[in-house]
C-alpha cells in the first residue's frame, strides 16, 4: 500500500492556520511572531500545563519525557541529549503529518528548536518517510531557509513501511542500521540515541509545543476543554481502493471535545467506523455519532488517537472484509524478526479472510490474537490483534450478518470524496 | 527503574527479534515458561524469590542470549 493520492488540508485553528498563507519562513514569521528562548523550567511547565501529549498509542504526555531527558541529562558525551522529529508516517491511509509537514513545516521545527535550545543541543535530527517524498522536500526546503541560527538539522530518510516509523526503529535508522524495531530495555528519554537520553516525538507534537510556546497558554486553550486544552489533527478517510491507496484523505484540526458529527459527513456516520487507523479499533455505527475527539473519552471505550486516522466504511461494504484486506496487509509489513509475530500474523490474516469467505473461524482468531499480543519489539502484533478483536467483539452483529449471508458485502468500493482546497 | 509498591517480583522479558525458539528455557523452567504452537515461549507470570535461581539459570542456558530477568 502507498501514501495516499490526494491530500485535502482543512484551515484549522492553531497548527492548520497558515493553510492559505504559504509554507515560507517569511510567512511563518509573520503569523507567529519571532521564535522567543524559553528556559527549561518554564518549557516544561507550559508543556506540561497544555497537556501536550505524544501521538503514540498511550498519549503519553510530553512534559514528562522532558522533564526525564532534563534530569537523565549531563555533561559527558554519552549523556548530552538528542533532540528527534519523527516524520515518518508509515500508515498509509494516514496523512496528518504529511499534511503538517507541508503546510506548516516551521511550526514542527520551532517546537524542536525552542526544546533543543532549552536543553543546550545544538543538533535536532529530523525522520521522514521516503515514499512521502513530498515531505523530504518540505523539510529540505524548510531547513535551509533557517540556516545560518548555529543550530544543526539531519535529516534521515526512513524505509516506506508500516513499522519504519515506530521509535525504536527510527533510533535504529539514525545509528545507521536498518530502520526496524528492536527491543528497547528503557524508554528513549532515559537511553535512546546511541544510549544518550533522547527526546523523540511525533511532528504534531512539536508543532503543539510550538504553538503553546508562540501563541501562550490561554491562547492555546481558548481550543479544547480544560482538561484537554488543544486540538488534534485527524486524517479522515474511506478504506485504500483497488489500487491499494486511499484515493483522497482528508486532514482536519479539531477541537478537543468536539463530537463526531462535527467532523464527520452524514454517510460516515452511520457507517463502521475504524478509530485510529490500521492498528485501531472497530467502532459499531449506533455509537460513532456519539464519538467525541478526546483522549480520556477515547479511552473509556478501549480506543486511541493512535495514528490520528479515521476510516469509515462507504456504504454497501463489508467490515469483514475490509478487516481480511487490512489485516493482510499488515501481516506483509512484519518485519518477520519477532517469531510470535513472523508466524502469527500470517495465520490471524488466514483466518480473517476465511471468515470473510464465510468460515466461522472467530475461535482460532480469538486464539491468535491472545498469542501475539505482547509479545513484540514493537506493537505491531498488539496493533493486528486489536483490530481483529474489535471487528469480532464491536461489531458482533455484523460479522452474523455476513456469517448468514445478509451484509450484501460486495467487495469494497471507494467513493472518491469531493476535493476543495 | 520504578517497581509497583507491594510488588517487588522480577520477571522474564524475551528479547523477540533475537530468540530463535530453541526451546531450552522452557524445558529447565517450565513452571514459568511454555512453548507456543509455533516453539517459542510464553512467560507466565512473575518470578518468586525462591525461583530466581532457577529463572537464571534459564536466562544463561539461552544459546541466544534472548532471555533476560528483569526488575519491576
Amino acid at each position: 500500500m502507498q501514501p495516499p493520492e490526494l491530500v485535502e488540508v482543512r484551515r484549522g485553528p492553531l497548527l492548520l492556520a497558515g493553510v492559505d498563507d504559504g509554507a515560507e519562513l517569511r510567512a511563518h514569521r509573520e503569523r507567529v511572531g519571532p521564535l522567543p528562548a524559553v528556559d527549561l523550567a518554564r518549557l516544561v511547565d507550559v508543556v506540561g500545563g497544555a497537556a501536550v501529549r505524544g501521538r503514540g498509542g498511550a498519549g503519553f504526555p510530553l512534559a514528562r519525557k522532558l522533564a526525564t531527558v532534563a534530569g537523565t541529562r549531563g555533561r559527558r558525551p554519552s549523556r548530552r541529549p538528542v533532540v528527534v522529529v519523527n516524520a515518518a508516517e508509515g500508515e498509509p491511509a494516514s496523512a496528518k503529518d504529511e499534511a503538517l509537514v507541508r503546510v506548516a513545516p516551521h511550526l514542527v521545527l520551532d517546537g524542536a528548536e525552542v526544546t533543543a535550545r532549552a536543553l543546550g543541543v545544538g543538533e535536532v535530527h529530523v525522520v521522514t518517510s521516503q515514499d512521502r517524498p513530498a515531505v523530504g522536500t518540505a523539510v529540505d526546503v524548510a531547513v535551509a531557509e533557517r540556516a545560518g541560527r548555529g543550530l544543526r538539522w539531519t535529516h534521515h530518510r526512513a524505509e516506506g513501511r508500516f513499522v519504519a516509523g515506530q521509535a525504536s526503529a527510527v533510533l535504529q535508522l539514525m545509528a545507521g542500521r536498518p530502520g526496524l524495531p528492536v527491543t528497547s530495555w528503557a524508554p528513549a528519554a532515559r537511553s535512546g540515541h546511541r544510549g544518550r537520553p533522547t527526546l523523540l516525538s511525533n511532528a504534531e507534537s512539536w508543532a503543539h509545543l510550538a504553538a503553546v510556546v508562540l501563541h501562550g497558554p490561554a491562547a492555546y486553550a481558548a481550543s479544547g476543554t480544560p482538561d484537554e486544552p488543544g486540538t488534534s489533527l485527524l486524517t479522515l478517510t474511506e478504506p485504500p481502493g483497488p489500487t491499494g491507496r486511499v484515493a483522497c484523505a482528508r486532514v482536519v484540526e479539531v477541537g478537543h471535545g468536539s463530537r463526531a458529527a462535527t467532523v464527520l459527513g452524514p454517510g460516515a456516520l452511520v457507517s463502521p467506523l475504524l478509530v485510529g487507523g490500521f492498528h485501531g479499533g472497530w467502532v459499531h455505527p449506533r455509537e460513532v455519532p456519539h464519538l467525541t475527539v478526546s483522549a480520556h473519552h477515547l479511552r473509556s471505550l478501549g480506543l486511541s488517537f493512535g495514528a490520528g486516522t479515521w476510516i469509515s466504511l462507504p456504504e454497501g461494504s463489508c467490515p469483514v472484509t475490509e478487516t481480511a484486506r487490512i489485516t493482510s496487509y499488515l501481516a506483509a509489513e512484519s518485519a518477520g524478526r519477532c517469531g510470535p509475530c513472523r508466524h502469527g500474523l500470517p495465520a490471524l490474516a488466514d483466518e480473517v479472510r476465511g471468515l470473510a469467505e464465510g468460515a466461522d473461524t472467530r475461535r482460532r482468531l480469538r486464539e491468535l490474537a491472545g498469542l501475539v499480543t505482547g509479545r513484540g519489539a514493537c506493537a505491531h502484533p498488539d496493533g493486528t490483534a486489536r483490530l481483529v478483536a474489535t471487528l469480532l467483539d464491536r461489531l458482533e452483529d455484523l460479522v452474523e450478518d455476513h456469517l448468514l449471508g445478509l451484509c450484501g458485502g460486495e467487495p469494497c468500493r471507494t467513493a472518491p470524496l469531493a476535493v476543495a482546497r | 527503574m520504578t517497581r509497583r509498591v507491594g510488588d517487588d517480583r522480577r520477571r522474564l522479558r524475551v528479547d523477540w527479534p533475537e530468540c530463535r525458539a530453541r526451546g531450552l528455557c522452557a524445558e529447565l523452567l517450565p513452571e514459568l515458561l511454555v512453548l507456543d504452537e509455533w516453539g517459542y515461549p510464553r512467560v507466565l507470570g512473575p518470578v518468586d524469590p525462591d525461583r530466581t535461581d532457577l529463572a537464571r539459570e534459564a536466562v544463561a542456558a539461552c544459546p541466544r542470549r534472548a532471555l533476560h530477568l528483569v526488575s519491576g
